[in-house]
């Protein structure tokens, strides 16, 4: 893992040195001069001969300028003063990719504020990451060498003051990486719902419930989907106290907490309505929307949040056996009201339908967010380009649009009304589970809404972001951990004391 | 379908009253609401045959709008099919509504039989509508509702007709009725085409042995204001082209000109009321066909705006033609504002479903008043997302653009709107996706089977609302 420091602006002696350069017709960066200067004006006269102009998402490497510097590495960052949170992280993780052969690098962000210097920081470790724990023979000179980065700032203090709750975003984003990125045969429930029960150790209390718990709670939905598999499913429950309580002693109260709701289907076959083979292996992400929920809980755990907070999370697997749900099954959900299933493959609805009602039940929360790789409707809706957002509350979905804009994570709005509503009639039973494929985003939705007890709700169907085949600034291709910034953002926005 | 205004209704007709969710039911029919569980609500009717003469209360829930009065006549239109004249008792209404509530019974009555040789055996009848409503401005009040439904029946007959019987040059002899109605009817056939540039336009068209065509219908209304343009797909039957459409349901794409249709049947709305504001209708008509000729996957074209563009599958045509009707649009017409329609992508179709359209636009405030327009008649649309990553998939190989992109799951919709903002020049622009929207697979209680006319009444909302204003800066 990438160790990140901050240290007073002046020139390194070796390793590799980052210029932010602003746009214009002659480039501008904190240390040009300096290193000008060691280097006989070499920086300076590469850049004119790469014609390099500062534009944003623009870099350009110089090999060995002299003055001891392995390379210096340009990277566009446009005009300085507009210059976001975001688009500082941008820039920092483009430098990453220019960084892979050194052990040691420097960045020069002495011209920007504090907080947009460590933004440059967060940028280059979500860039960095990288899950080789299965690659036993990667030779050496494959591996990315890059282990220490300075960012070399104004005031390296509050800069790292600015850097540490960052840092614990990034931690929780590693945490759903890494749990995404993990093969079906070995994150099963059970062995997803251990990981999660170490997370204890960053002040979460986690409570697992097995299938006996469930069969109590009624849970017929989730069952449903589990029983044709060899591995058990679980939820798991995680608790953050961290508002203040109300009043004192035995008649102290808890705040109402906010809840998040993660569909974890570890590995999604289809089950009898089985999927095509082409493609199968990237079920294994199907837990994507738990793995989002788990790193968020991390993250908010791990930078003190003050709010409290519940996560939940529904944990099963897929598969076509004997013992497997058919299309034609009506099942019992918790909340009483019953489903004929239509297609084994619409699994994901089923186990939030479950997770949410026991939620509002038990917890009574603010507001409920469900994550969930739903849909492949949503991807010929909206592609790779933004996560489906459904909500029966405008302010809740102005508060996710807004941190979707500021951390990149974006969402766009897509409709909820009873015409959809209605295709959901069953034959049989209080309803059907999925429709036609037309709408069939929306339809998902407005199932899942028949479990939110009309409470205050959103639902975002990650289905197009939560894996990604090509790298982009501050995520490498493979899981991306979609939602851990965007919702971390909206409690740190909206849900914290102050 | 004929629709008279009277005061009273002639006899043996089957009689309407609709009735406010909350007030007091009209009497002598209290019993039978009651046993019904009739109170009003929207949606809900309550047909009665024990009284003088056969009568249905349709509900019109507690505080109705214009889209509840439309829906209501829908409703009863919808119940009382088999008979072949009722009549609306609309004394109770003022005349605004009135007309909102027979235009909804006239647009759910209609049915395309003019192909039967015998009468089809769902037994639906009804020909003649009676409003019964005597108040000072019932006239007026319908003969604007009338110009909307003229208008929507143009698009209906249109959207209907087998492609072999509605070419391109049979899709212009059917724009009679616009120039009766004052529009004018220009043509530009193909050396016009050619000497134009629109070489998008002409390499669709290719292939069929019915030439493509680029219609332009003037409406001068009476404001000193350039003009509001919609711009329309009128693909008169698309095979697909080399990248064959699957057989199966390959029939419906005799509805692939609704586009163009609505653009024509919302012109004929605006002439016959007489709306004050300029209007221009810009229809690119075209038989996506299969031939020696053919244009192929690989070939790149060169469009009006000067831009090339690479085929990469000759079944996402609606966009070539588009591209070149706006760019024309933009350069020869220089309209305030254009609108395009068109059946564009069956992605559309698994986004939104049958519900709403897709609403694409460069322009937030013309999108928003598309929306409420949208809203206010009961025609609903849907804001999607432009540009930005969408572009890059557009990005050819060897040329400035490529039409679509290749693989399974693309975001198709988004695909097309953001190739079209490529041809807009700048002029503020919204892209109606309407590909779930041109026809009803069945009848229901709030819409006639077959082609449905959808946007007629929402364009001719928007241009009351937005471009009849003479303040408007």
């Amino acid at each position: 893992m990438l160790d990140i420091g901050f240290a007073k602006s002046a020139l390194p002696k070796n390793g590799a040195l980052v210029l932010l350069v602003e746009e214009g017709e002659k480039p501008t960066a904190d240390l040009l001069a300096e290193v000008d200067h060691a280097t006989g004006g070499a920086v300076s006269r590469a850049l004119e001969a790469a014609e390099f102009k500062g534009k944003p998402g623009t870099s350009c490497t110089i090999l060995a300028p002299g003055a001891g510097l392995s390379r210096v590495v340009a990277i566009g960052i446009g005009k300085l003063e507009a210059l976001t949170q975001r688009t500082a992280e941008e820039a920092g993780g483009h430098a990453v990719p220019a960084l892979s052969r050194d052990t040691h690098a420097s960045i020069a962000a002495a011209a920007l504020p504090d907080a947009l210097a460590a933004a440059i920081a967060m940028g280059a470790a979500l860039r960095s990451y990288r899950f080789d724990r299965y690659r036993t023979k990667e030779k050496a000179e494959d591996k990315p060498k890059l282990a220490k980065l300075h960012v070399l700032a104004a005031h390296p203090v509050r800069a790292k003051e600015a850097w540490t709750p960052l840092q614990t975003t990034f931690d929780g984003v590693c945490i759903t990486r890494d749990l995404v990125s993990e093969p079906p045969n070995v994150l099963n429930p059970a062995e997803m719902a251990e990981r999660i029960k170490a997370l204890e150790s960053l002040g979460l209390k986690v409570e697992v419930f097995g299938p006996k718990e469930m069969a109590k709670l009624g849970f017929g939905a989730l069952l449903g989907v589990a029983q044709g598999s060899a591995n058990e499913p679980r939820m798991v429950v995680m608790h953050w106290h961290g508002a203040s309580s109300s009043g004192k002693g035995k008649k102290a109260q808890r705040p109402q907490p906010i809840a998040f709701v993660g569909k974890g289907v570890t590995f999604d076959s289809g089950g009898i309505s089985i999927k095509p083979a082409a493609g199968m292996e990237d079920m294994k992400w199907d837990m994507a929307g738990a793995g989002t929920v788990v790193g968020l809980m991390a993250a908010l755990a791990g930078r003190q949040a003050k709010v409290d907070a519940v996560g939940l999370v529904g944990l099963v697997e897929n598969m076509p056996s004997g013992t497997a749900q058919r299309p034609g099954d009506v099942v019992k959900t918790a909340s009483g009201q019953t489903v004929e299933i239509i297609n084994t493959d619409a699994e994901g609805r089923m186990v939030l339908a479950d997770v949410l009602h026991y939620c509002l039940e038990k917890y009574d929360p603010k507001f409920m967010v469900d994550l969930a790789t739903l849909t492949g409707s949503i991807i010929v809706a909206l592609g790779h380009e933004y996560a489906g957002l459904f909500s029966n509350d405008d302010g809740l979905s102005a508060q996710l649009t807004a941190a979707a804009e500021e951390t990149g994570e974006r969402v766009w709005r897509m409709p909820l009304a009873d015409a959809y509503d209605r295709q959901l009639k069953s034959d049989i039973a209080d309803m059907k589970h999925v429709t036609g494929r037309p709408g069939s985003a929306i339809t998902a939705a407005q199932f899942i809404q028949r479990f939110v007890g009309g409470r205050t709700w959103a639902h975002l169907d990650i289905a197009g972001m939560a894996w990604s085949t090509k790298d982009s600034a501050c995520v490498p291709k493979g899981a991306t951990a979609f939602g851990v910034r965007l919702l971390d953002r909206l409690v740190a926005s909206h849900y914290e004391e102050a | 379908m004929k629709l008279r205004i009277g005061g009273s209704a002639p006899k043996a007709v089957a009689v309407v009253l609709p009735v406010l969710e909350g007030s007091p039911l009209p009497s002598g029919f209290e019993a039978a609401a009651d046993a019904e569980g009739f109170t009003g609500a929207a949606g809900t009717a309550c047909h009665i045959l024990t009284a003088m003469r056969p009568t249905l209360l349709v509900g019109l829930g507690p505080k109705p709008n214009e889209a509840a009065y439309h829906a209501a006549g829908a409703l009863a239109a919808a119940r009382l099919a088999r008979t072949r004249r009722i009549a609306l008792d609309a004394h109770g209404l003022l005349p605004q509504p009135a007309a909102a509530f027979a235009l909804g019974a006239m647009m759910r009555a209609w049915r395309q039989d003019q192909w039967r040789s015998r009468p089809d055996e769902d037994g639906q009848r009804l020909a003649t509508i009676d409003l019964l409503n005597d108040r000072p401005g019932i006239t007026a009040a319908w003969q604007e509702a009338e110009a909307v439904w003229k208008g929507t029946r143009l698009v209906r007959d249109l959207v209907a007709s087998p492609s072999n019987l509605l070419t391109p040059d049979d899709f212009i002899e059917r724009l009679t009725p616009l120039r009766e109605a004052g529009v004018s009817v220009t043509v530009l056939k193909r050396r016009e085409l050619e000497h134009e540039g629109l070489g998008a336009l002409l390499a669709v068209g290719r292939a069929s042995a019915h030439r493509p065509r680029l219609v332009v219908l003037r409406w001068e209304g009476a404001m000193e204001a350039a003009p509001v343009a919609f711009v329309g797909k009128g693909i008169t039957f698309d095979t697909g082209g080399i990248c064959i459409k699957p057989a199966a349901g390959m029939e419906e794409m005799r509805a692939d000109m609704t586009g163009a249709a609505t653009c024509a049947g919302v012109m004929l709305t605006l002439a016959l009321r007489r709306s004050p504001a300029p209007a221009v209708a810009v229809l690119a008509l075209a038989e996506n066909a299969i031939g020696a000729d053919a244009y192929r996957p690989g070939d790149v074209l060169h469009s009006h705006s000067g831009q090339t563009i690479e085929v990469i599958d000759t079944d996402a045509e609606g966009r070539l033609v588009l591209a070149d009707a706006l760019s024309w649009t933009a350069k020869r017409l220089r309209p305030q504002a254009m609108i395009d329609l068109a059946t564009l992508t069956g992605s559309i179709i698994t986004a939104l479903g049958h519900q709403m359209a897709g609403l694409f636009a460069t322009d937030d405030a013309l999108a928003a008043q598309i929306a409420a327009a949208g809203e206010a008649v009961g025609e609903l649309v849907w804001r999607m997302p432009l540009g930005g990553g969408y572009d890059e998939a557009l990005k050819s190989d060897i040329a400035d653009l490529r039409n679509c992109a290749t693989g399974r799951f693309q975001p198709d919709a988004c695909h097309g709107a953001s190739f079209l903002a490529h041809f807009t020049a700048g002029v503020p622009w919204a892209h109606l996706d309407i590909a779930g929207m041109d026809s009803q697979a069945e009848a229901s209680d709030s819409h006639a089977k077959g082609a449905s006319g959808y946007g007629v009444r929402l364009l001719d909302r928007l241009v009351a609302r937005r471009f009849e204003d003479p303040h408007r800066a």
